[in-house]
């Protein structure tokens, strides 16, 4: 069934490629039709971004719990929260994650997962590498993860944007210069690139005619055009495939435009009862949201707490009361969506991965031997006042990853970090490189998969050689 | 592990003690080796082709890839795997023929005496190898009387091949994508209907001509084209760090002026001053980066991509596997740039060779790796702008003949090595350029006038015609994010009055007499700034030498300027913050800096500030000049110049890095005005004055989508984040942009300004207003057909609403939306 779907969505791209593969753009590899494809064990992934970096240790992963008193020293705080138990006995999370700890038996929690220190630990160049697999700065335009998995598979239903990016701004917020050179379709071009809804409750908005443009008109004006179009004298020039594919472009977003697909990204249609349970945060929309798109057949959907410099996840200072509130925010949307996709039928082919970019420590910037510039805002020894208790250091050592479904197996813990300063993953630590194997895996692309752009391979795994965890499969 | 190293090699010795043939000589390479990786290994692991990342074309992509240890049979693991029984690693893979023993036997004794290889032997498919001098063209007779060089040469090419010639275009179909082309903008409609109605024999060339007269509108038309190819931009990583600086100004000024391309690549290349100094420096990341970006491989690679169309990426790795570019070449090149030993690093791995700079192509001549880095970096400037470099040239004309028809001769635009279509037609353009003292504008006249780019578009059905390309015709290009975006602001009059890019924009050139505007409506200002310093040059005292002094104003703005410019210099030397950020600085009082104030002053307070410093260590004179004026969107004016309102401090400043000011620390002191010393007043020459006046002033073309920081209508449509070179932008409409474009907001406010600036114009009639509306847009009148369409859909009295959808459907056609 998916291979005909996917037949159909090479067919209606054919001229699109083509015109791309002249001007010396990216092509399949020489010889990636020997590449053999897994069989995949999810049909489409639900990525909840923690932008900002979230504190392991204060989420996912608790250590020593170090209640909040004047003249604590900041080297014995580690974890900010006490541990809470969860629906896997003997696996505890942090307090304020208890309705997340109800759907664990449903999770694997890899609490290993390791990035590199790029000598100053900097959100964006972090952000990149994990959205993209590769290190910036690079010499060509690396597309998202999600787009290349638009590239590869497509759109479950061919109506649909294959790649939706949900909850980030890309305008009016710091570094929005960085987030946007990994929120692209990089050198495959803005076909595969995402489709982006900053405001989940405005996403209807953006399949909806504009403002003051009635069904009725809007369906007037395509009349109106098409009859231009045919009337045309120039088209005696209809059959150049420029024409062509810029009026299937069209043609397809008015096919999204008018197709009853569109409601999907109308939240308000959820009934009051949905609505209440995914909370009223942006986040817990974006969930929603994510929700409804991928039952309307969209393929890779990221939903961010959003990512702004020293905002939310991004703690320097206040670390555990914005972590305590992050948690409220995340909390039940997060266990909401895994019961609203396992009722549905639809969580044992949906993975859905909670990650960020590192995790975070009292006082340790970076890992052990790094020479990083330490970023706390309030540099003390002591904590004196709320704001300096927290996790306010970018630690890139031991950071936990979730992941629901899509074939991965369930209550499951994989590696370990260390119980005592430094936090490093002690056990299977999981590089970038192999976690975005595991996650191409399970949505049936080889992690060898490439192509070719200004004569280089250019792999959807760092040169072609992540190697996905293969324990965590169910 | 020495032991283990010799025992087969003994062992070896002794096994082939039998075969006296093999003993007698070396293996030959050519004769005994080749042939058995031929048979076995080329397929999958040669020429294009490099499964599991191992390629054996050289000798060095052999042993790089760990595949074999040269001198040392057993350690090799190629030979491992050959010799291997077992069906899942063994090589050839099981369903193909083993390699004999005999065969196999030579490939360890050939591994065991060193790999010996042929020089310069590959298994990479043969390649064309281009000239790199200029070569002479001999033109072909002219057919049916077309005599300009390049349709000689074209034309003889398709009747060669036995194919017909394309017809010509209708005047309207090139009158709009000549000016698309070489200016950027639609044509105005008198402009179409002179030239549709001029008979003369004449026209194309004349309009070709005065569309490339239009400075403005070629400067900022072209400016994409090169932000692009010099990955310059208004903002973007790196900006906000200070590691990286614009050459908008110097970029802008030497496409205004047509700055001859030698000349342009010799200032990006060997920077006089810091204008032109952005392109080598390239982006310094913060934090660590891979051997193969740092700011000196940067250098390498992007010298070579933007002016000499090479790929060294891959070489800046490790050898190329696509092209005879070594990773010691990138190294060379970079070395040129670098200020520090540069050690060569394979696959981020350090190699303990240290590089020496180098240029690529040492038939040219070479850099003398003993100078300093100016230096050095001047004979580079020489050499790849050196006549007899012919890649150059080829490089550059090239890109100019894709803009205008669709395709490059040499196709990818940046794999020059590859065979042009019509080596005649490359070199015919390139010999053009260099004789013409490499005047661009020159090439383009050349292009522009010739009957090939005034044929009618190729219909391209599929892909096919792509390997073995002949021309046909040019072919059809997608109006870019900003030719868009700039088309829909000429129709519907809703172009901003704000840009970004530092830049100052003229209603002519300075220089033309024209310059001057009939009519002021604003009193326009002189310059008439005081000479300022501190109290040592009071009571006309002579300052210290040395001595740096932190000159301060602080303004108040009723809102945020939109134009405006400060002429500023000091004696000796000057550093220019305004709101804490460098904005210009200079050591050479006698040519004084003019920059534009637009973008960089806010509404409310506003601080200027200047560190000004003396010069020589003993005392000298001293003085600061300082003058501006602003323009606000109501178009009232307001100006700031160094008089005694402004206050200094002789503390030094602290923490000023990375083009921010850091900290000023008081106390403030008024300043002290000299005696207007006429030796200083030198330095204003009358264009400067002419310009500080004049800039901004009069009727200024619209502003153009490229002097703005790419919006999100802008970047849906292709407008690239130029962290990297880019040479080509996308070529069709894909899903989402035409989402945009049928749903978007900021397009369908734009949508909604022009109905309101048609509605406006009053048109007397449904039909005359379609008419207009055709002929701006579309350079033709509507056909009856269509006319009677729109009568229906607009009615006689035609309303917002329907207007904005006939503004819509208009653009939304191909015949808008495509450059045919």
């Amino acid at each position: 069934m998916q291979s005909i779907e996917r037949r159909e969505f090479l067919q209606q791209l054919t001229a699109a490629t083509a015109a791309t593969i002249s001007m010396g753009a990216p092509r399949q590899l020489l010889g990636g039709e020997d590449i053999e494809h897994p069989t995949a064990t999810a049909d489409a992934c639900i990525l909840l971004w923690m932008g900002g970096g979230m504190a392991a240790p204060d989420t996912f992963d608790p250590k020593h719990y170090t209640p909040y008193r004047e003249g604590l020293p900041v080297n014995e705080m580690v974890s900010t929260f006490p541990a809470i138990d969860t629906s896997v006995g003997g696996l505890k999370i942090t307090e304020g994650l208890e309705e997340v700890a109800g759907v664990m038996d449903r999770a694997t929690l890899i609490r290993s997962a390791v990035q590199p220190d790029l000598g100053s630990i900097l959100h964006s160049r972090h952000q990149y590498h994990w959205h993209t697999g590769y290190v910036p700065p690079q010499t060509v335009a690396c597309p998202h993860l999600g787009a290349w998995v638009a590239r590869v598979l497509g759109p479950v239903n061919p109506i649909m944007p294959a790649f939706v990016n949900i909850g980030q701004r890309l305008e009016g917020v710091g570094e929005k210069e960085e987030l946007k050179a990994f929120t692209t379709g990089g050198f495959f071009g803005s076909e595969f690139g995402p489709m982006n809804l900053p405001f989940p409750e405005q996403a209807a908005a953006a399949v909806t005619p504009p403002q003051g443009m009635s069904e009725q008109r809007f369906a007037s004006r395509d009349r109106l055009f098409r009859t231009l179009v045919d009337q045309s004298p120039h088209r005696d020039r209809l059959s150049d495939y420029h024409q062509q594919s810029m009026l299937r472009s069209l043609d397809k977003a008015y096919r999204l435009l008018k197709s009853d697909d569109r409601k999907a990204f109308d939240i308000t249609a959820e009934p009051p009862e949905s609505l209440a349970a995914y909370g009223t945060s942006r986040f817990g929309r974006g969930c929603l949201l994510a929700r409804r798109l991928i039952e309307a057949g969209s393929r890779f959907v990221e939903v961010t707490t959003e990512y702004v410099p020293f905002l939310h996840w991004d703690t320097h200072a206040g670390g555990h009361e914005t972590v305590r509130r992050l948690k409220s925010e995340i909390d039940r949307p997060i266990a909401q969506l895994i019961r609203d996709l396992e009722h549905r039928g639809r969580l044992e082919r949906t993975l859905v991965v909670i990650a960020s970019e590192f995790s975070r420590d009292a006082i340790m910037e970076g890992q052990p031997g790094s020479n990083a510039n330490d970023q706390a805002t309030h540099k003390v020894d002591t904590v004196s006042e709320m704001k300096h208790y927290g996790l306010h250091r970018h630690f890139t050592g031991g950071t936990s990853v979730v992941m629901f479904g899509g074939g991965m197996k369930r209550g499951f813990v994989y590696g370990k970090t260390a119980d005592e300063r430094p936090l490093m993953a002690v056990e299977n630590p999981v590089t970038v490189t192999d976690l975005h194997a595991t996650i191409m895996t399970a949505l049936g692309i080889s992690p060898k998969t490439g192509f070719d752009i200004e004569g280089r391979p250019f792999y959807v795994t760092r040169d072609g050689k992540g190697q996905p965890v293969r324990d965590i499969f169910a | 592990m020495k032991q283990f190293r010799w025992f087969p090699w003994l062992c070896f010795l002794i096994c082939v003690q039998t075969s006296e043939r093999i003993l007698a000589a070396d293996v030959d390479f050519s004769h005994d080796v080749v042939p058995i990786l031929r048979q076995h290994c080329v397929a999958c692991h040669g020429a294009q082709e490099a499964k599991g990342g191992f390629s054996l074309n050289s000798r060095d992509s052999f042993l790089e890839s760990e595949a074999a240890v040269s001198g040392d049979a057993a350690a090799s693991h190629f030979l491992k795997l050959v010799n291997s029984a077992d069906p899942e690693t063994q090589m050839p893979p099981r369903d193909r023929p083993r390699v004999s023993k005999k065969q196999t036997e030579t490939l360890t004794r050939w591994v065991n005496e060193g790999m010996r290889w042929q020089d310069g032997f590959s298994f990479a498919e043969p390649k064309y190898e281009p000239s790199l001098r200029p070569r002479p063209v001999t033109l072909p007779p002219a057919i049916d009387g077309r005599h300009h060089p390049i349709d000689r040469v074209i034309d003889n090419d398709r009747t060669k091949r036995g194919l017909s010639l394309p017809e010509i275009a209708d005047d309207a179909t090139f009158i709009r994508r000549a000016s698309l082309d070489l200016t950027g903008l639609l044509p105005r409609s008198e402009l179409v209907n002179e030239f549709v109605s001029d008979t003369s024999a004449a026209k194309d060339e004349r309009l070709v001509e005065r569309l490339l007269a239009d400075d403005t509108a070629y400067a900022e038309h072209w400016l994409s084209f090169w932000n692009d190819l010099l990955r310059n931009d208004y903002d973007g990583t790196g900006f906000i760090t200070g590691g990286r600086s614009q050459i908008t100004a110097w970029l802008y000024e030497s496409l205004l002026s047509n700055k001859p391309y030698d000349v342009m690549t010799r200032e990006l290349l060997a920077p006089q001053d810091a204008g032109s100094r952005g392109f080598i420096d390239g982006i310094k990341w913060r934090g660590d980066v891979s051997a193969g970006q740092t700011v000196e491989i940067q250098f390498a690679q992007s010298v070579a991509q933007s002016f000499l169309g090479i790929n060294m990426k891959c070489a800046s790795c490790h050898d190329s596997f696509i092209d005879q570019w070594k990773l010691s070449d990138a190294y060379a090149l970079a070395a040129i740039y670098s200020e520090r030993p540069l050690e060569l690093h394979r696959c981020d791995k350090p190699t303990g060779e240290m590089a020496t700079a180098a240029w690529l192509f040492p038939e040219l001549g070479n850099i003398d790796p003993n100078l300093d880095r100016q230096e050095r970096l001047r004979q580079l400037s020489l050499l790849m702008t050196h006549r007899e470099n012919g890649r150059f040239a080829r490089t550059i004309v090239n890109r100019l003949w894709c803009q205008l028809m669709g395709r490059g001769i040499v196709h990818p635009l940046d794999a020059m090595q590859t065979r042009p279509w019509n080596e005649d037609l490359l070199d015919l353009l390139a010999n053009h350029l260099v004789e013409n003292n490499y005047d661009l504008k020159d090439v383009l006249r050349l292009i522009a006038t010739s009957r090939a780019y005034r044929s009618r578009c190729e219909i391209e059905t599929d892909d096919a015609s792509n390997a073995d390309y002949v021309y046909a015709g040019p072919r059809v290009k997608r109006l870019t994010a900003e030719q868009f975006v700039d088309a829909a602001w000429q129709l519907t009059g809703a172009a901003p009055i704000a840009f970004d890019a530092p830049v100052i924009r003229h209603a002519n050139r300075p220089d033309a007499e024209t310059s001057v505007p009939h009519e002021q409506s604003v009193e326009q200002p002189e310059l008439s700034g005081k000479w300022i310093w501190g109290d040592s040059a009071a009571n006309g005292g002579v300052p210290p030498g040395g001595e740096t002094l932190v000159f301060r104003l602080t303004i108040e703005l009723p809102s945020a300027p939109v134009g405006g410019v400060a002429v500023i210099t000091a004696d000796n030397a000057f550093k220019l913050y305004i709101g804490g950020r460098e904005i210009v600085s200079s050591d050479d009082w006698q040519k004084p800096a003019l920059v534009p104030l637009h973008g960089r002053l806010k509404k409310g307070r506003n601080d200027i500030t200047i560190v000004a410093t003396n010069g020589l260590d003993r005392p000298n004179a001293a003085g600061l000049f300082f003058d501006s004026w602003v323009r606000f969107e109501n178009g009232e004016q307001q100006s700031f110049r160094s008089d005694t309102t402004w206050r200094y401090s002789a503390q030094p400043l602290t923490g000023a890095k990375e083009g921010r000011l850091g900290k000023v620390r008081g106390p403030f002191r008024p300043v002290i005005v000299l005696g207007n010393p006429a030796v200083y007043d030198a330095a204003f020459s009358p264009e400067l004055r002419q310009r500080f006046r004049l800039t901004d002033a009069g009727e200024l073309p619209m502003v153009r989508a490229s002097l703005l920081k790419a919006d999100f209508l802008m970047r849906t449509l292709g407008r690239p984040n130029r962290d990297q070179i880019v040479t080509s932008r996308p070529h069709d409409l894909t899903m989402l942009e035409a989402m945009e474009l049928v749903n978007g907001e900021s397009f369908a406010e734009l949508l909604s300004r022009g109905a309101e600036y048609w509605h406006g114009r009053g048109f007397e009639s449904t039909d005359v207003l379609v008419d207009t509306l055709f002929r701006e847009a579309l350079m033709r009148p509507p056909t009856n057909e269509e006319l009677k369409t729109l009568r229906e859909s607009l009615g006689t009295t035609p309303d917002l609403t329907s207007i904005e959808d006939l503004l819509w459907s208009v653009m939304m056609l191909p015949e808008f939306f495509l450059i045919q």
